[in-house]
């Protein structure tokens, strides 16, 4: 004889995707409005050998008009090396890296006092470069 | 005499949410990975108020102008600057022997001072900007 054996339904409750999905939205409008520079406008220069930046703290933007700017807000050049000082705060030296997009065409006049007021503020350059087409 | 209203319950359908769920978190994903983050690091020694003459004469010194690389104070056309520097830091093991002064005309552009930096680097050399002080002088 055979015995029927019960059968248990076991299904994944939907009702608090909803919920989860409007959460991961917010998380991640925070996180994109952080340091979002995406908006500036300006061309990477060209290398050969790149390199992928890890646990950048800041990125520090020169656009198309030299304009510099820190996380997406403009700044002025004078006050760049007090702000990242504060940005990067006790950092361990690993943690300290800061990103650098300068607009290819941009000046030694432009780009130099920014190079200087992120080495005096103590953080790790990382230029933002495209890859060379050959 | 009151009549009692129907009360018809309008849930909208969950079953649909996790998709939706899922493709939001593709879609931000992609978004933040389409901001450039490769490049390349430089590592550049701290700023000395006076730096040591004997060392000054030792390092190489390299001028960079908007169409001219001076090495030493010898002038080359940027394809030889790679050949010509290479020699000066060959079998150099010492960081601060491998110091490279960098003068760089107020003109020069980003894209070639990345250029020559990178041929300094690759040739084993520790870049060192030398930068400009201010000068005030005052006329009578």
């Amino acid at each position: 004889m055979k015995i029927p054996k019960r059968r248990f339904e076991a299904s994944v409750p939907s009702m608090a995707m909803g919920d989860i999905a409007f959460l991961l939205l917010i998380f991640f409008v925070i996180l994109a409005k952080a340091q979002d520079d995406s908006h500036i406008i300006w061309e990477p220069a060209a290398d050969e050998k790149l390199e992928q930046a890890k646990n950048y703290k800041a990125s520090v933007v020169i656009d198309v008009k030299n304009k510099t700017y820190l996380n997406g807000r403009p700044i002025a050049q004078a006050q760049l090396e007090g702000a990242l000082g504060e940005l990067l705060g006790d950092a361990e030296p690993s943690k300290r890296t800061v990103l650098l997009k300068v607009h290819k065409d941009a000046t030694v006049l432009q780009f130099e006092p920014v190079i200087e007021a992120v080495s005096k503020s103590g953080g790790e350059i990382h230029h933002v470069l495209e890859q060379e087409r050959k | 005499m009151k009549l009692r209203r129907n009360k018809l319950l309008a849930e909208p359908p969950a079953g649909a949410s996790s998709d939706i769920a899922f493709i939001l978190i593709v879609f931000f994903l992609v978004c933040a990975s389409v901001q450039p983050e490769q490049g390349r690091p430089q590592e550049i020694p701290k700023t000395e108020e006076e730096p040591d003459k004997k060392e000054k004469n030792k390092n190489p010194e390299v001028k960079l102008t908007r169409t001219v690389v001076i090495l030493n104070g010898d002038a080359m056309k940027d394809k030889m600057f790679e050949s010509r520097l290479n020699p000066l830091l060959a079998g150099k093991q010492n960081p601060g022997d491998r110091v490279v002064m960098l003068k760089s005309d107020k003109d020069v552009s980003y894209e070639r001072w990345i250029l020559f930096t990178g041929l300094i680097e690759k040739a084993g050399g520790i870049v060192t900007l030398q930068l400009e002080e201010e000068q005030v002088q005052v006329v009578n």
